[in-house]
């Protein structure tokens, strides 16, 4: 599957809010999509092009938008492919992928608790890594290195 | 037998062969039980038990003996938290056997009096480690072993990790080392018996 296969299977459907496909190396493509299209592009991505495996969710701080992506692995083409959104730093949030591929909640836990990508009407939205009531989302650029002390104090009500 | 006259215990008996049933003197020092024969011993020990707690009280007799063999039966919890785990293992192996010094993993907190936080200790796990810590049982001693708990070692301005064990439980040994190897484990638990020897009640 080459990225034009994927613009034509794409693109007809999502309209406008299909933002381009790429080359991506190792992958079919790169697929940038907006936000508002993200459980059609789900659909579409796991019914029709058959890519039932979710490897991996991930977001970026890139300090005025944030990016989450998602790698997903198909069997039959032996091949991944990658859907990337951007999210503005104010409001950051995008709906889950969990009704499509449940393996998301995980992912999208992890996510949300570190780069403070909120995901709708997800599951279970709780801390995964850190105890819950931590007061951080720790790998976003503005998280700046504390004390150990202030940690402490932080996470003390656990 | 030899040593059996050479000592003031035997002096008493100088004629005592091997197969006497004559009981040893009542006033036999406590310290000399050491060099009875193994019939003598029984006697000589009940009294000198009899007359010590009759003297001193119970306590004072037992807590010497607990001490002792509290001391010599340390129990630590098996449970292993990061790389320090490994030489954990290792000390317990074949090759530097902490069992010929009493100290064997157990399974459960309620049956150990030894934590040794072997590895890095994040807060998420934080209030499971103080969970373990309080399920077991009076007297208890902690090791902390390696950097990361003892101080955070090279995560010791993570997001995620104690600063210290000793944050969260009262920690009576640091073990230096990235992991400490298997010989520095044996020296702090061998310096913990030191510590518990010491101990004043």
């Amino acid at each position: 599957m080459q990225p034009d296969d994927l613009t034509q299977a794409i693109a007809p459907r999502l309209g406008s809010r299909c933002l381009g496909v790429e080359p991506f190396p190792g992958t079919a493509g790169r697929v940038r999509f907006d936000r508002s299209a993200a459980l059609d592009l789900f659909r579409i991505v796991h019914d029709d092009l058959g890519f039932h495996h979710l490897a991996m969710v991930g977001g970026i701080d890139w300090v005025r938008h944030r990016e989450v992506f998602y790698v997903l692995w198909s069997d039959p083409a032996k091949q991944y492919v990658l859907l990337s959104t951007e999210v503005p730093a104010e409001d950051p949030h995008v709906e889950s992928a969990t009704p499509v591929w449940p393996s998301a909640n995980w992912h999208e836990r992890e996510t949300w608790e570190l780069v403070g990508i909120t995901f709708d009407h997800h599951p279970d939205l709780r801390r995964l890594l850190t105890p819950d009531g931590y007061a951080f989302h720790p790998l976003l650029r503005s998280f700046k290195i504390h004390e150990p002390e202030d940690l402490e104090v932080k996470s003390r009500d656990v | 037998m030899g040593h059996l006259t050479a000592t003031p215990a035997g002096t008493a008996h100088p004629a005592a062969p091997a197969g006497a049933s004559a009981v040893p003197d009542a006033a036999v020092p406590f310290l000399e039980i050491e060099v009875l024969r193994a019939k003598q011993f029984i006697p000589a020990a009940k009294e000198a038990l009899t007359s010590m707690i009759a003297e001193q009280g119970q306590s004072k007799l037992i807590r010497p003996v607990f001490n002792w063999a509290g001391r010599n039966s340390l129990f630590p919890l098996h449970w292993g938290l990061a790389c320090c785990a490994i030489e954990f293992a290792a000390a317990f192996g074949a090759r530097w056997d902490a069992e010929r010094f009493g100290v064997l993993p157990r399974s459960s907190p309620r049956q150990s009096d030894l934590l040794i936080v072997n590895g890095t200790v994040t807060w998420k796990v934080a209030h499971k480690l103080i969970t373990l810590y309080e399920q077991m049982p009076e007297p208890k001693w902690v090791i902390a072993m390696g950097n990361c708990a003892t101080g955070g070692g090279p995560f010791r301005t993570a997001y995620s990790v104690v600063p210290g064990v000793d944050k969260l439980v009262p920690v009576d040994v640091y073990i230096a080392g990235c992991p400490p190897r298997p010989e520095a484990l044996l020296d702090g638990i061998l310096h913990l018996e030191q510590l518990i020897r010491e101990r004043k009640e």
